[in-house]
Order: C-alpha cells, then sequence, then structure tokens
C-alpha cells in the first residue's frame, strides 16, 4: 500500500472508496474520496484493499506538462528573477501537509503568466529555503548572484524571498552591492497556490519597479489590503509589520520610497533615489557573523551579555531613547573594554537614538556604546556584520548613512 | 402543465442537496458573529482579483476555467463586525465547537456514521464569493437514512463548510460582495440518487428540513436554507438545479425538468432523422445594414457586429418549448448571456421585433439556410425536407464571437440529447443555465486548519418538531394547530424557554403567534424586541405585576424603547396590576352609583356593570379578579 494507490476501505459498516494520500499518519489513513474530499479513517479499526497502485502520480501532479513559452524581445528590457523560496514559490508538500517552497524561478514564470511580455527574463535559483532558514551565507550567494546577473547584462533584478526575513537579506544586499541597477524584493503573504494569492501582483510590480529608473535595492509589496498598489520600501528602511497581512511591510519613519499602481502598471517615487547608472557595479560581500541582536526589556538578566563576550559586535534593542538597566552598564563597559562594538538602537523603531539626555544613556556612550542614529534594530545588525568585515572605522561607519538607513533629518510625516 | 408522465417508465433518478446556516455565536474559522449586515454599515472596502490555481491533482476544473475567463475585479464590504480572516488577511483560526457540535447532532439525526478525522478542504470558487478564492468545507459524516412515504432516501455525506459573501451588485468592472455573511457555518446535505418522484423529492426536503429545524441551532428566514436537486432520466443527463428557495417548488422543479429533458430527447431524435448540423459562425452585418431593429440598431451604432450560425435541420425546434414559456431557443440564449451577449434572436420566431421578412431572407440566403419544403412542395419532383434555423447575435465584436460560439456549441449538444449541466431555479419552477457542472478535482486540502477528530458521544439527540407537536398538545393542552404552529415557529426556542421559567404555555403560545404578529401589523416595530423583553413581560404577566390586558401596552412600549428593562416600561407607562383592595375600592364605587340596577336586576346587572369597572380600573386590573369583586360585591346586596 503506498500513497497514490486506489484503495477500498471497510471500517465497521462503513466503506471508502479513493486514493490513498502520503498525508497519511500512524493514527489515521488519508484517502481522497471520488468527491474530492479527504478524510482520515482509524488506521487500526480499517481494512484496506488496494485495488489499483499508482493511479496518481502525487509528486508529479504538481508539475506542469507545458513549458513556459519564454521568448526574447528585443524592445524589453532584460530582468532577471532570482527565487530564494519562500511564499511566493510555495506549494503545498504532501508529507507534512503544510506549505513548503518547490518552485524555481522559471515555475514562478509559469505559475504568474502575467509576467510574460513585460520583460525578457532570465532565471536562476540560489536557494530554496523559508526565509526563517535564510543565514548570512545565502545572503553572500544571493549578492554574488545579483553582481552575476548585472554583468550578465541585466536591467533589472527581483528576488523572490520569504517574507519572514526579507528586511534583513534587502538590508545585506544594500551593503554589499554598489548596483547601477534596481534590485527588487518581493514575496507574498498568501501561499501561491490559492486563487487569491497576491504574489501575482507583487511579482508584476516587482518585475515594473525592477525596470524603473530608481536603482536602489527595495522591497515590492502590498501598500493596503487591496490588490490595487504596491509599495516600494527601501530595504534598509523597511520593517514587516504584521504577521499575516497583505500590507505587512512598511517603511519605519517615512513614507515609502515609492508606489507601483497595478492596474496601468505605473512607477512613481515621492523621494529622492540613486538613478540608475549613477553607481559603478561593485560587490563587498565579507560579513562578521559574530554579532548580535540583543533586547533589553524589564528583567533581562547582564548574563546574556556575558554569554556573549566572545562576539565582535552587539547591537542592543533598548528602550526609549535608547536604554538599558543601569546595572548592565558594567558589562556593556567589560565588553567594549575586551574589543566589543556594541551599538545603541530603540525598540521604539520610530524616531533617533540619544543617549545624551538621562544618565544611563551618558554613561553607555562613556563606555563607549555606538549611537544607531535612526536604524532598525535589524538593519543595524545587518550593518554591523558588514562595517566589521568592511569598515576601518567601525564606529564611524556606522553613523554614516551608507545605504539609506540613516536619515539625517527627522522629518515628520504622519 | 397538462402532461402525465410516468416517472418509473423514464427512469427518473434525483438526489438533494441541502445548505443549511447554522445559528452559531461565531463563524466557523474566526470569533466574528454570524450577525448579517446593511451594505450602509460597511466601515472598508478592498478591491482584489483572483487567479485561478492548479489543483491538488494537477487539473483545472471546467466550471472554475469557465468562471475565469473574464478577469473581474472584486470588491468587498468589510463591517466592524468582520476581521481580517474574512479578508483573506488572516490564516483561518480552528473549526468552530459549537458548529462541529451541531454538526454531529444533525448526523445523529440523518442517522449518520461521522468519519474518524475531518480534513477541512478547500473547494476552489473563483467568482469572487470567497475573498480566498476557495470555500473551506469538510466531510463529517456519511452513510445516513431518512423515511419517506414512497421509501427509505440514503443520506450520502454531510459537509460543514463556510457561507460564501452575500453578492450585493454588479459594479461596472466585476461584482461587490459583502463580507458579513462569509464564513457562517452552513451544513450541506446530500442525498443519495434515491429519489423516484418529484413528490418524494419535497417529502424527503421536508423531513430533512425539519429534522435541522429541531436541533434549534439553524438560523431561519430568507437565504438561511437553499436546496438543490439533482435529476436526471435513463436517457437524459445529470442536471444540478441549484437555489431552490422554496421546499413548495421542489416537486415543481422535478415535473419541468423531466419535461425539459423529455423535449430534448424528442428533439435530438427529430434532428437525428432530419440528418441536423450546426454550421460554422459568419458575420452577417451587412444583411442588418439598414434594420429598423432597434437591438441590432444599436449594437451597430456602438460599433457592434451581428454574427450567425445556420442551424442545418433545426427549423420549428428552436421555437419548441422545452419548459412552460421556455424554449430550445432560450437555452442557447442563455448560453449567449453567459458571455454577455443580451440574447439571441433565431428564425423561428422572425420576423419580429423590428426585423423584416425581407432581413430573415436575406439573412438565410447569406448563411445558406433553407426554407423548409413540403410534401406539397415537392410535387416538382424535389423531396420533401426540413428547413434550417439560422440564430444571430449583436453586440460589441468580441462579445457577438463568444456569444455565437457558445449557442453553436449548445446546438451541437442538441444533436445529443441532454447535456450534464448546472442550471439555476428560476422563481416560476423552470430553471435556466449556470455553469458546467462541477468536477470532483476543484478540492485541494486547507493546510491551515488541521483535521479534528469529532467527539459524538457527548451529543445530545434533540426532540424532533414532530415530537414536540404531540408533546405540546398532551403537556400543554394546546390544540394541533397551534402546537404545529409554535413547534415550527422561528420562536420554538423563545416558546420553550418562557415556559420552562413558569409561564403558562397558553399565554406563551398566543403571544409568539398571534400578538406578536398582530403587533407587528399595527406597525409596531417588534424586530426590536429582545427574547429577553419578551420572557421578561411574560413572567410579570404570569406572576400578576402586569394585567393580561396590559401585555400588548407593554410590548409596543418595549419595541419602540428597546433600552427599557421590561420592568421599567411597566413604571414608565403606568401598567402595573392594581392591587385587590383598589380593585374593590373600584367596584364598591360603581356598585354604589348603579345599587338601583343592583337591586332589580341581582346578577344580571353583572356583564353591564363589569364594562363600566374596567373602563374604571383604564384596562389595568386583571379581568379575572376585577370579576371576582364585582361578583362578590353584587352578592351582598341581591
Amino acid at each position: 500500500m503506498q500513497p497514490g494507490d486506489r484503495v477500498h476501505v471497510d471500517r465497521g459498516e462503513q466503506s471508502y472508496d479513493g486514493v490513498l494520500l502520503p498525508s497519511s499518519t500512524d493514527d489515521h489513513l488519508v484517502i481522497k474520496l471520488d468527491s474530492g474530499y479527504n478524510v482520515g479513517i482509524d488506521r487500526e479499526a480499517a481494512d484496506v484493499d488496494v485495488r489499483e497502485e499508482d493511479v496518481y502520480d502525487i509528486e508529479g501532479a504538481q508539475a506542469e506538462e507545458s513549458e513556459s513559452e519564454i521568448t526574447f524581445d528585443e524592445d524589453l528590457p532584460t530582468i532577471s528573477l532570482i527565487s530564494t523560496g519562500g511564499t511566493i514559490a510555495s506549494t503545498v508538500d504532501y508529507r507534512t501537509g503544510a506549505v513548503t517552497a518547490q518552485f524555481d524561478a522559471e515555475d514562478v514564470l509559469r505559475a504568474v503568466p502575467e509576467l510574460a511580455g513585460l520583460a525578457n527574463y532570465r532565471g536562476r535559483v540560489v536557494a530554496n529555503i523559508l526565509s526563517e532558514n535564510m543565514t548570512p551565507d545565502v545572503w553572500q550567494d544571493l549578492a554574488e548572484a545579483i553582481h552575476e546577473e548585472i554583468q550578465a547584462g541585466a536591467d533589472g533584478v527581483v528576488v523572490m524571498h520569504g517574507t519572514d526575513t526579507m528586511q534583513f537579506s534587502a538590508s545585506a544586499m544594500a551593503f554589499m552591492l554598489e548596483t547601477p541597477v534596481p534590485v527588487v524584493f518581493t514575496g507574498s503573504q498568501r501561499s501561491a497556490d490559492r486563487p487569491s494569492s497576491d504574489n501575482v501582483m507583487n511579482a508584476v510590480c516587482a518585475v515594473e519597479a525592477a525596470k524603473s529608473d530608481a536603482a536602489e535595492v527595495m522591497i515590492c509589496m502590498h501598500a493596503d489590503g487591496s490588490d490595487e498598489t504596491c509599495a516600494l520600501h527601501r530595504g534598509t528602511r523597511a520593517r514587516k509589520n504584521h504577521t499575516s497581512r497583505r500590507d505587512a511591510f512598511e517603511t519605519v519613519g517615512a513614507e515609502p520610497l515609492g508606489e507601483v499602481v497595478y492596474e496601468d502598471r505605473e512607477v512613481s517615487f515621492r523621494q529622492d533615489y540613486r538613478e540608475r547608472g549613477e553607481a559603478d557595479l561593485a560587490l563587498a560581500v565579507d560579513l562578521e557573523t559574530e554579532v548580535e541582536l540583543v533586547k533589553f526589556t524589564p528583567g533581562t538578566d547582564p548574563a546574556v551579555l556575558e554569554a556573549y563576550d566572545d562576539k565582535a559586535g552587539i547591537v542592543l534593542e533598548g528602550t526609549g531613547l535608547g536604554h538599558v538597566n543601569t546595572d548592565w552598564i558594567e558589562y556593556v563597559d567589560d565588553l567594549i573594554s575586551d574589543g566589543t562594538h556594541v551599538v545603541m538602537t530603540s525598540q521604539c523603531l520610530e524616531g533617533r537614538v540619544c543617549d545624551r539626555v538621562y544618565d544611563t544613556g551618558r554613561d553607555l556612550l562613556e563606555a563607549g556604546v555606538i549611537e544607531g542614529e535612526d536604524m532598525l534594530p535589524g538593519t543595524a545588525k545587518v550593518k554591523l556584520m558588514w562595517a566589521l568585515a568592511n569598515a576601518e572605522d567601525v564606529a564611524e561607519t556606522i553613523g554614516t548613512e551608507l545605504a539609506g538607513e540613516i536619515q539625517d533629518r527627522s522629518v515628520p510625516w504622519t | 402543465m397538462t402532461e402525465q408522465f410516468d416517472y418509473d417508465d423514464l427512469g427518473l433518478v434525483a438526489g438533494l442537496e441541502i445548505h443549511q446556516q447554522l445559528d452559531t455565536a461565531t463563524k466557523l474559522f474566526c470569533a466574528c458573529p454570524t450577525e448579517l449586515r446593511e451594505p450602509e454599515e460597511s466601515t472598508r472596502r478592498l478591491t482584489r482579483y483572483l487567479h485561478p490555481t492548479r489543483s491538488e491533482l494537477g487539473e483545472l476544473d471546467e466550471a472554475a476555467l469557465e468562471e475565469s475567463r473574464v478577469e473581474r475585479e472584486f470588491e468587498y464590504l468589510a463591517y466592524d463586525s468582520t476581521c481580517l480572516v474574512e479578508e483573506d488577511d488572516e490564516p483561518p483560526h480552528r473549526v468552530d465547537d459549537e458548529a462541529m457540535t451541531v454538526a454531529l447532532e444533525i448526523a445523529q439525526l440523518l442517522d449518520m456514521e461521522p468519519v474518524d478525522q475531518v480534513h477541512p478542504m478547500r473547494k476552489l470558487v473563483i467568482d469572487g464569493s470567497n475573498t480566498s478564492g476557495f470555500q473551506r468545507t469538510m466531510l463529517v459524516a456519511g452513510d445516513g437514512e431518512i423515511e419517506t412515504d414512497e421509501g427509505p432516501v440514503g443520506v450520502e455525506d454531510l459537509m460543514l463548510e463556510e457561507e460564501s459573501a452575500q453578492r450585493v451588485e454588479e459594479t461596472d468592472s466585476g461584482v461587490r460582495y459583502s463580507l458579513d455573511r462569509l464564513g457562517i457555518p452552513l451544513v450541506e446535505i446530500g442525498t443519495d440518487p434515491d429519489i423516484r418522484s418529484p413528490e418524494q423529492a419535497r417529502e424527503a426536503a421536508e423531513r430533512i428540513g425539519m429534522l435541522l429545524r429541531s436541533t434549534g441551532k439553524v438560523k431561519r428566514g430568507l437565504g438561511t436554507i437553499r436546496q438543490d436537486v439533482n435529476v436526471s432520466i435513463a436517457e437524459g443527463a445529470r442536471v444540478e438545479l441549484k437555489g431552490v428557495q422554496s421546499l413548495d417548488d421542489i416537486d415543481d422543479i422535478v415535473r419541468n425538468e423531466v419535461r425539459r429533458q423529455v423535449e430534448l430527447l424528442e428533439i435530438a431524435a427529430e434532428l437525428d432523422e432530419r440528418e441536423a448540423a450546426v454550421g460554422e459562425p459568419r458575420d452577417v452585418t451587412d444583411v442588418f445594414e439598414d434594420t429598423d431593429s432597434g437591438v441590432i440598431q444599436s449594437a451597430l451604432t456602438s460599433g457592434g457586429v451581428v454574427r450567425a450560425v445556420r442551424l442545418k435541420g433545426f427549423d420549428g425546434l428552436v421555437g419548441r418549448e422545452i419548459q412552460p414559456d421556455r424554449r430550445l431557443g432560450t437555452e442557447f440564449s442563455d448560453h449567449a448571456k453567459r458571455h454577455g451577449a443580451g440574447g439571441i434572436f433565431h428564425t423561428d420566431e422572425l420576423p419580429a421585433y423590428g426585423v423584416t421578412e425581407a432581413e430573415v431572407e436575406a439573412l438565410r440566403e447569406a448563411v445558406d439556410a433553407r426554407e423548409a419544403r413540403s410534401a406539397s412542395d415537392s410535387a416538382s419532383g424535389d423531396e420533401p425536407r426540413a428547413g434550417d434555423a439560422v440564430a444571430i447575435v449583436a453586440d460589441d465584436p468580441e462579445t457577438a464571437e463568444l456569444a455565437i460560439e457558445a449557442v453553436a456549441e449548445r446546438a451541437e449538444t442538441a444533436l445529443e440529447g441532454v447535456p450534464e449541466e448546472t442550471r439555476d431555479a428560476n422563481e416560476d419552477a423552470t430553471s435556466r443555465y449556470l455553469r458546467p457542472l462541477p468536477g470532483a478535482a476543484r478540492m485541494y486540502p486547507e493546510t491551515d486548519v488541521p483535521p479534528v477528530e469529532p467527539d459524538a458521544s457527548e451529543v445530545e439527540t434533540p426532540e424532533l418538531l414532530t415530537e414536540k407537536v404531540d408533546r405540546y398538545q398532551a403537556e400543554f393542552d394546546l390544540d394541533a394547530g397551534l402546537a404545529e404552529q409554535v413547534a415550527y415557529g422561528e420562536d420554538m426556542p423563545l416558546f420553550e424557554r418562557v415556559v420552562e421559567a413558569g409561564v403558562d404555555p397558553t399565554l406563551a403560545a398566543d403571544t409568539v403567534e398571534s400578538t406578536l404578529t398582530a403587533l407587528r401589523r399595527d406597525a409596531v416595530p417588534v424586530e426590536n424586541l429582545t427574547d429577553e423583553h419578551i420572557e421578561d413581560a411574560l413572567l410579570l404577566v404570569e406572576n400578576g405585576g402586569v394585567p393580561n390586558e396590559g401585555l400588548e401596552d407593554l410590548l409596543t412600549a418595549l419595541a419602540e424603547n428597546p433600552s427599557l428593562s421590561a420592568e421599567e416600561a411597566v413604571e414608565q407607562e403606568d401598567l402595573g396590576g392594581v392591587a385587590e383592595d383598589e380593585v374593590r375600592e373600584a367596584v364598591v364605587e360603581v356598585v354604589e352609583r348603579n345599587a338601583e340596577q343592583v337591586e332589580e336586576e341581582g346578577m344580571g346587572a353583572f356583564s353591564g356593570l363589569m364594562g363600566e369597572c374596567m373602563g374604571a380600573l383604564r384596562g389595568k386590573a386583571d379581568g379575572d379578579l376585577v370579576s371576582d369583586v364585582l361578583r362578590e360585591e353584587i352578592q351582598k346586596r341581591a
């Protein structure tokens, strides 16, 4: 008895006819009935008779028989689609019953036929992972892949990425790459296997953004709950601020950089951006991975700092203007004395760190803490990893805007 | 319709699918109330598109494909009583316990066996009525049976599913839906194809309806129950008739469908004899360049075209009636309408609608359609032959092309007989084409909701409505008519509750069945009354706080001022009962004022004075009490 077999099951006075599914567990056989419904049948009480073996190729049923038609049009720009996995390229996994990523970039093109005719596409797969499994070495692979694609003539790059850690990867690309073309991250909050998935609109808008004039690392996701507009967020200032909504991503501390209207495919920008061709393509992929992000909340044991005493860098997510409990200061002092770089950010997320207002802050500065300005804590972590591996003066680099991660002026926008 | 069919001979096979909304506190997959709202109350609007996907087994459903051919924008109205789950912006919560319990109760009443493990599924629905693009549904139980006079009818399956969003209106770009209804728990009950006559179909539906209502946990009122009927005859085909609103129509709708299938089979036989065929659609705009037909003219002036299809050998059959006031041509027209056209014209009904004889002739010529030749015409030596028919569509070029293709396709199937399809029930118990039959491939697992192992051991068996009718008569002394009215009425749970609380059953029954109806007729806003209002009011009457006669005034006051409690309303309206000494005082006054009459007539004066006493007490005293006191006072003096 194998998944895909047509079976007849007797269970007490009931009988069921259907196809055995791989989602069966030790306790229950899961049968797809001819009506299309799945039911679980108590394995012990069931008397199974295999009627026909291998009626359905369960794995193969996912794949499509037809190839997507990719034709080259000289009048269209070339966009490179890079897949790293995630919901935008995901489908149902029958072993676990959950949604996992299984598609490569070409599958995405097949899954999103609306992309046809917008550009010529190059596709490649850098990883096939859910974004919670993303690691700095995949960032490095991704940066190299993007670099290669741009060298090979891509007029823009779209990175398909899980939404959970998209902002970290986008920040990493922003620090590692000098790009003369747009690099646009997109994903989806509703899996691609449902008709209401936001993947179609996000992918279409991302391609449009990748064709635009803004040579920035951006995140392109729904601007609100409707399928009308995608917001373009600067990768270093974006944050996933909702667990499930389509418009989970927000630019923190400013309006989004721009937007794409789905219906007429119009791309517009609200703020200055680096123009296409302005920068020369360059790559600096080195990262110091011994960096941690530590959040202080009332009662947090300063021992967490001791556990990190061999780290090269620590980003603190402090309270308010950038504080931790006074008792922490000596631990912070010790870390810094031992050569660890400590950057202060705020769990307020909105606003600038200022450790000169209260005594605690002044003591932290005294101890050598670097103020993270108005950087998002996550972005500051990525930047510290990059700065430790690439900058001569880490403190100065942290305080200097490199990729839109710091806003020199705090301009009220709401 | 006068024809009588022998349904056994025809091999009638019918089954029912009954959809019933449950009256649970919260929705099936979120904690929102199961409350309907007015579109004006909406607080948010969103627009979405749906994109069809591959189903679990890699096939695309034909019905879903047809729905998706036109890309449409959907607009959704959200409320302060809906949440992100309805907006498809939050994963569904776990299956609502209460809904599962009610479903299991219903399974028990239908003599069904629950499955070991219920797997929530996604059924592809891309007409926009579900924000997700699918309806969540799960098979809860199978293998049941109900009794009818003509024998048992098997109950194949019981599904627990989410109700779809309510369609509000068509907009310029698509359809507007309201999210209030989306997610209300719904049970779908499918019978086996055991039904053999229209009457049995109706009886089975009535029986299932009675069992559902016996739970006291189903919603009542328009649109809360919908019946679909599957009908086929031996030589015909399975046709799903959707959305029969009234139980009373079920037998008629089955009769009409049988007739339709019989007629279509006869037409097919006739077409076969005539060696009929369907031609390639052609453009015949030229024929109608100077037409007086308003419909065609307006299509042409806005850049439209006229497309025609020659229906070889169809002459006379397109106009043949197959259901009351519906012809084969109406079926063609339904298909054309599905593709956006306003309808069709065909030669069996022309000249008419401003189309002239000359235009019909030119039309026939343009598509090589021959006139019929009768035996007398053929004296010249030509064989008699059946004529051809022509169907035309006038519309914008794209619509006209799609629509005439659809007409040609439907005409092709007329050669074969009865097509399998889904039809929409009309109000007059006829039906019209809706879409192809849905396939089984449109189902895939709802991976966001873990399977549920139903526990039927705790489920109670409710008293059936039929049993209630008997008990109300035996226990409460209600007459048969009133007992049935109460048991089957919407206020049955309220009735039982107030009787349980100590209210006299006759008073309770009269109140829920007559008093409220009478007040509604007098334009009292009784819909404002809560169950608490009614229960408290009845208890006040029962306990003597308010006389019987004051009940209507009390309910009226509460309906007009629903924020009041019953006691506050009594106070405010001064409806309180009058104590015995006050009654006696008033009665004595009346008796003394009429001392002469009392002396002369004795008890004979009773009825006249009773009216006077009640008047003096302004209806605030209990009639029985007044009558007792008055009788005593008269006796004292007589």
